[in-house]
């Protein structure tokens, strides 16, 4: 098992500087001034075979929005409504306590209509006119499942692959795998927008979902934020000129490098190339922050949402800049999605959300020619179920969730495009025709990035460990592989 | 109406209507709820403390397969595994029992996990590597038999840990230089042979709070509520439950001396953990953790560069040195750095740190208006019979001390 470092301390000089996470890569850089041919590589560590992504984006709909009004097209849906739900079809699916005891689970039918759109046909909502446009370029899966039926575990593992809190996320596992591309950015950023729906209560989010588990500290996230901080404590709260803070870190490397004399621990060196990082994070993460170089086209392309910051629009323009700049992984979260009720008002605010962003996302990689060697998973933690929650109204409903069958979509780096994978029975319920866990979703997700989710694995609690589990063999879906 | 037509509906309501014009009943009942209160807020008052008792019979236990609480398979019942010396004969099997075999002394177990995690505060590693786990996917001991005679003397001196801990932090191998050649480097990075002293970087709490102290701000009391101290805004409120009578929704910093309590005071969020803790590596406590990772970061240096309270600790550390640090700069200047360091500077140390007190003060006194934004840090008072450019540039020379990699590491 080739793991990239079980110390806590970094053990040898090699590892030292060949280590992923942005001290590595800085310390490198320093020594770079000294020799540059004695500089490590900070490419991949735990490569299998070529990567077809070098880098993915996870656009994550939390609360899970319905794949009945956006992705999965059920024509007869319309002869079913108001009918119950066949015990046939239900077999022996448990319900939450929302719908446990409604007395009927009448189908209900999506407001929304549906199309196909681009050469390959997908059907697609009227819901997405956008994402319709790039539809050749999307993977659509209609057949995700999982166990949870809840949102803290579903999303859990959808973000860890296991339900129990606490072990490392796709991101850490990817950063881990990886390494770091950037000398001055992390390699593992988390976005978190908020959504247009009415809805009082907002799913909360909550960090072990970016944290790093049994991996070490600096393979967790980093979040950066819509305000004049992106990333935490970057500012000076004096708001010192850059001379003045240029003069502070010189005299503390200054100094270090004396007690460096005195000590002989390379943990001091290493120090000081951290200060000499975070000096240049003070300006390059406000140049990435700021967009002032992105052009009218751009911001037109990606809706008008994306000049606020904080947007899910602004966040997947922040995402494109991060990936230019040599950020491995950008998780995005969006939150609002969860329509038990009000599902046709909501649904239409929250797709007004992310549709035109997303096409917008796909477009502006390709155009760039960086979606090849990019991955983009939308995805989310269930989907919602085909009969009404609450009472049914012809132009209002909502739906419980749902964790038999839902939608998800990849494109890009490794991905066929203009294709749809898996089919769900008439009533959207079940599954009929090539199921997909979550764990498979995962070792897709690591194979298009040249990793082997086997053979990425971190010992702990006596156990090879890995993203996929240990539990059931995950698949890698070479149907969808370009 | 006459009074046998009346219905229990209406005699109620007659009744009630007495009642509210009754002024006797009104003194009463209102003395009685007085009473009722006093009784409330008396009791309330008292601290209460959670007690646990086994329930009078006991619950059927199943290993749950996969840990599914639905997938229950063979019933179990409590025990001592069998590698060890069983629970006495007349012993129930319960926590009390339990809690006696742990510590009856006939076993090395407790004893030496418990030295192995004092040694491993001391030292920075265990003797065994794998502090939580001894098992046999655990690391074999560094010292075996060391470890075996410290858990034996310990048990023998009453369990007393202080006695441990002067025994350590006494030691030869402990008081040795923590001086790296390259040659020791390459025999040993880890020091897992201990040919040299210990020296490695502070837990994220303990930077906190020796800064603190540092700049005089440390609040000693033992006890009480969590704090919440400086906090970037908004933190709680983009991760929170919409709902606002759910707990801890918004962040509302405190003021006082709650900003300057030990950092074990501190009010902890599962979900947004303080992050000026979390990036020196403080476990987010989703899980137990016995020993933490120690990491060396970028964020790092922002968080003491730029978190507040590690500019007003500096701050504060400048006003201390200019009141109490003598009249000369070179006087002043080995005051603080002693403060920091528990040393003396070198020539060439104080040489730097008096050419940038110099400078600085030339720099704030050009520019006066950054120096008050300096000064203006954090909550707390400062003395304003002190000159504003002598004591800005002070907090620089303090704020350059306590970014030093020697004022986080402990050597």
């Amino acid at each position: 098992m080739d793991h990239v470092s079980k110390a806590i301390h970094p053990l040898t000089r090699r590892t030292f500087l060949g280590a992923s996470g942005l001290g590595a890569a800085a310390l490198a850089g320093l020594e770079a001034q000294a020799s540059a041919s004695q500089r490590e590589p900070e490419t991949t560590h735990l490569s299998h075979f070529a990567p077809k992504a070098k880098r993915a984006i996870c656009l994550f709909q939390l609360g899970g929005p319905s794949q009945l009004e956006m992705w999965d097209h059920k024509p007869r849906l319309e002869e079913f409504a108001g009918t119950d739900l066949p015990d046939s079809v239900r077999g022996d699916q448990r319900l939450t306590r929302m719908t446990a005891d409604q007395k009927r689970l009448s189908v209900a039918p999506s407001i929304f209509k549906f199309a196909q759109a681009g050469k390959s046909g997908t059907w697609i909502s009227s819901l997405l006119p956008n994402t319709a446009q790039v539809v050749d370029e999307l993977c659509v899966i209609q057949s995700m499942h999982t166990e949870a039926i809840n949102h803290d575990p579903g999303t859990t593992l959808v973000q860890t692959g296991s339900q129990q809190p606490g072990l490392p996320s796709m991101g850490s596992w990817l950063s881990y795998g990886l390494g770091c591309e950037s000398q001055v950015l992390p390699a593992f950023v988390v976005l978190i927008s908020n959504g247009s729906s009415h809805r009082k209560d907002v799913l909360p989010l909550t960090h072990r979902l970016w944290g790093n588990g049994f991996l070490e500290p600096r393979f967790q996230g980093v979040k950066f934020r819509s305000s004049s901080d992106p990333v935490l404590y970057l500012n000076d709260p004096a708001n010192l000129n850059d001379a003045a803070r240029r003069g502070l870190t010189d005299r503390i490397a200054q100094l270090n490098r004396l007690q460096y004399a005195q000590t002989g621990d390379p943990e001091t060196l290493a120090r000081i190339a951290q200060y000499e990082l975070a000096f240049r994070m003070q300006s390059s993460v406000p140049e990435l922050a700021s967009m002032h170089d992105e052009t009218e086209a751009t911001f037109t392309l990606y809706g008008d949402k994306s000049r606020k910051r904080g947007t899910y629009a602004s966040n997947c323009l922040m995402a494109r800049r991060m990936l230019e700049r040599g950020v491995r992984f950008v998780q995005l979260y969006h939150r609002g999605w969860d329509q038990h009720d009000v599902l046709p008002a909501d649904l239409a605010r929250q797709c007004g959300d992310i549709d035109q962003a997303d096409a917008a996302l796909i477009g502006d990689l390709k155009q760039r020619g960086m979606l090849e060697d990019t991955l983009v998973i939308w995805v989310t933690e269930f989907g919602r179920t085909v009969y009404g929650q609450g009472k049914l109204k012809k132009d209002d409903y909502g739906r419980d969730h749902h964790p038999r069958c839902f939608c998800v979509w990849m494109a890009g780096g490794g991905i066929r495009g203009g294709m749809t994978y898996g089919k769900t029975d008439d009533y959207g319920y079940n599954i009929v025709e090539n199921p997909v866990h979550i764990r498979d979703l995962h070792a897709t997700i690591l194979h298009c990035l040249g990793m082997d989710h086997r053979r990425l694995t971190f010992p702990f609690q006596g156990l090879e460990q890995r993203l996929t589990g240990v539990e059931a063999e995950a698949r890698v879906l070479h149907d969808i592989l370009a | 109406m006459n009074q046998e037509q009346r219905t229990d509906e209406q005699k109620q309501k007659l009744r009630d209507h007495f009642l509210s014009q009754d002024k006797t009943y009104q003194e009463l009942k209102a003395a009685a709820k007085q009473a009722e209160r006093d009784r409330d807020n008396f009791e309330n008052s008292i601290p209460s403390t959670m007690v646990m008792r086994d329930s009078a019979t006991m619950r059927n236990t199943y290993l749950l397969k996969r840990g599914l609480f639905d997938q229950p398979a063979e019933q179990v019942t409590a025990g001592i595994p069998a590698a060890f010396p069983p629970l006495p004969a007349d012993a129930p099997g319960n926590r009390l029992s339990l809690a006696r075999w742990l510590v009856a002394g006939n076993h090395p177990l407790t004893a030496r996990v418990t030295v192995n995690r004092f040694w491993q505060a001391v030292f920075g590693t265990g003797i065994v590597k794998t502090a939580e786990n001894f098992g046999s996917q655990g690391d074999l001991p560094s010292h075996g038999a060391l470890l075996d005679w410290l858990a034996d003397r310990f048990v023998r001196s009453g369990w007393n840990v202080k006695d441990l801990m002067r025994l350590l932090v006494t030691s030869a191998t402990y008081r040795q230089s923590s001086y790296l050649t390259d040659d020791i480097f390459q025999r040993d990075p880890e020091n897992r042979l201990l040919a040299r002293g210990p020296r490695f970087r502070l837990q994220a709490e303990m930077i906190r709070d020796a800064s603190l102290s540092a700049g005089g701000l440390l609040v000693r009391s033992i006890g009480g509520a969590s704090v919440r101290p400086y906090q970037p805004d908004g933190l709680w409120e983009e991760v929170a439950f919409g709902i606002k009578t759910y707990g801890a929704q918004e962040y509302k910093q405190d003021h006082g001396d709650a900003l300057y309590r030990r950092s074990m005071y501190t009010f902890w969020k599962r979900s947004c953990p303080p992050p000026s803790l979390v990036t020196f590596d403080a476990p987010d406590r989703e899980t137990c953790t016995v020993r933490r990772e120690r990491t060396n970061t970028p964020l790092q240096a922002l968080v003491l560069l730029n978190d507040p309270i590690y500019v007003e600790a500096a701050r504060g550390l400048a006003q201390r040195t200019i009141q109490e640090g003598g009249q000369s700069d070179r006087d002043r200047m080995h005051f603080a750095f002693r403060i920091v360091t528990g040393r003396r500077p070198t020539v060439a140390e104080s040489a730097v740190l008096l050419d940038e007190l110099q400078e600085q003060i030339k720099a704030f006194a050009s520019d006066p208006q950054t120096a008050q934004r300096l000064l203006a840090v954090g909550d707390s008072i400062t003395d304003d019979k002190l000159k504003t450019e002598e004591l800005a540039a002070w907090t620089m020379v303090a704020r350059l001390l306590l970014n030093l990699d020697e004022s986080i590491t402990k050597s």
